[in-house]
């Protein structure tokens, strides 16, 4: 079983390993418009390989659309968005193939977990790998059980979604986005639908992921995450990146008074 | 009432099963694609299941059953009186089940589409693995309220010879002058077949429910 002591949070920042390497991510100029309502204003980032950026906000700031635009689940009106060697323009359709490579690197985790109600927590897990890369039933279900293992759910293999608690479906949609072998995961508010305490075993999972070197973009709405897990911290207000820097410095001392407002809202709650 | 009075309209029951049961299969299968054009982006896709809607479901069934035996039938294309009332009621079923496919689609939540796209679901496996279960389940009671349904319009194989429970009953009614019994033994054997589809319906309904909350 995993241990649910919630010290283990607040462990020194780990080492900024990838800070050398090339970037992983590339937002450019990404800029979404819903009639006259601009809800991303032009909008630049890069994620190095290996990084984890926290995106925290007041709701309605673009934080979520900002996730979807980067999977295509809600294109961006323009911009380009560039994953490795692969670059995409927002602004025109993709080609089935450009789009099955780019959701094949950027896996993602849903606020209301989306697991497939009618199969079982190992078919959830399985069953993308066998559609997605082709592997067989077996390797499928043999790298699903060490997923299950890895978020401390073996055990709940052949149980329903149903029959598990909010915090263990979304380890298990954890699971089955990893299962796709993904370059960067996107999560986005993992844990607002949880209570404290289930929510934290879903961190806890994800501080372990930050730990082995995955990519990550976090949207969230917990503070400590953001301040003592991700290396990087991104306040995003109106569509726009108001302010962005090391976690510690952003979360600590912000420069904006936009910023300043946000986070002395959450932090005198 | 007699012996031979029950037992003549019993010999009816296995094909008022067979018609009620193929044209079910046959519209239920051509429930699904029927479906997917009438939500489809191409405009023409729409149109074409719209008007099959409009017109398999504005027309009396006994008409439709008439123009594929007598229509097709007689030339066209031979079939026997048990294919017309199937494809007659088939193709009638179809359209209905299109429509229970299309109210179940939407309790299905959007978050099961986006999770398929994230995952770069093939859309085949998106359609077949995740949703198409899922509506199964979730139109299953109206299905099975429009099967106990169809059961009794099943008895339209009477009137073009399919010597189904209606047909013998009013064969044997008409050669034995006592038609109130006769008639109350062919309504007793669908009240029979009625109730336990009705019954298994629910208790499948009930013990799907409990597996997946949904």
């Amino acid at each position: 079983m995993m241990n649910l002591n919630p010290d283990t949070l607040k462990l020194p920042q780990r080492e900024l390993a990838g800070q050398a390497d090339k970037p992983i991510l590339r937002l450019e100029a990404i800029r979404k418009v819903y009639g006259k309502h601009v809800v991303l204003d032009d909008l630049n980032l890069t994620l190095r390989s290996g990084e984890v950026v926290a995106i925290i906000g007041p709701s309605g700031s673009g934080k979520s659309t900002l996730l979807r635009c980067i999977n295509m689940l809600g294109p961006a009106t323009s911009g380009r968005v560039v994953v490795g060697d692969l670059a995409i323009d927002e602004s025109i359709p993709p080609t089935a193939q450009q789009l099955t490579s780019l959701r094949r690197s950027v896996g993602m985790v849903f606020q209301s977990f989306n697991l497939f109600p009618h199969m079982s927590v190992l078919r959830n897990v399985s069953l993308p790998q066998e559609r997605v890369l082709g592997r067989s039933r077996k390797d499928a279900d043999k790298r699903s059980r060490e997923l299950l293992a890895r978020v401390g759910l073996a055990e709940k293999a052949d149980q329903y979604p149903a029959r598990c608690s909010g915090g263990q479906q979304q380890r298990i949609a954890i699971a089955r986005a990893l299962a796709l072998d993904p370059q960067i995961m996107l999560f986005d508010e993992p844990t607002s639908a949880l209570d404290p305490e289930l929510g934290l075993e879903v961190l806890l999972v994800m501080q372990e992921l930050a730990r082995s070197g995955m990519t990550m973009l976090v949207v969230t709405h917990e503070m400590n995450f953001a301040e003592t897990v991700s290396d990087r911290v991104i306040i995003m207000a109106d569509g726009k990146i108001i302010e962005e820097g090391p976690s510690k410095e952003v979360m600590r001392d912000p420069q904006t008074d936009r910023a300043k407002r946000f986070l002395k809202a959450v932090k005198d709650r | 009432m007699t012996a031979d009075m029950f037992l003549g309209v019993a010999t009816g029951i296995p094909w008022t099963l067979a018609v009620t049961a193929a044209a079910f299969v046959l519209g239920a299968a051509l429930g699904l694609p029927l479906c997917a054009m009438r939500l489809s982006n191409v405009a023409l896709l729409r149109v074409i299941a719209l008007v099959y809607i409009i017109l398999f479901r504005s027309v009396p069934p006994l008409l439709w059953v008439f123009v594929f035996f007598f229509g097709l039938g007689s030339g066209y294309l031979p079939i026997s009186a048990f294919e017309g009332v199937v494809l007659g009621l088939g193709l009638i079923t179809a359209a209905n089940m299109a429509e229970i496919y299309r109210g179940a689609l939407s309790a299905i939540h959007a978050g099961q589409w986006e999770a398929s796209e994230a995952l770069a679901l093939p859309s085949y496996s998106t359609y077949l693995d995740i949703i198409a279960p899922q509506l199964l389940r979730v139109s299953l009671p109206s299905s099975a309220s429009y099967a106990v349904g169809l059961l009794k319009d099943s008895a339209i194989a009477s009137t073009i010879g399919v010597t189904d429970i209606s047909f013998n009953a009013n064969y044997i009614a008409k050669s034995t002058y006592q038609g109130l019994p006769v008639f109350a033994i062919a309504a007793l054997f669908y009240i029979m077949i009625s109730l336990p589809v009705a019954a298994l319906a629910r208790a499948a309904d009930q013990k799907l429910r409990a597996r997946v909350a949904l």
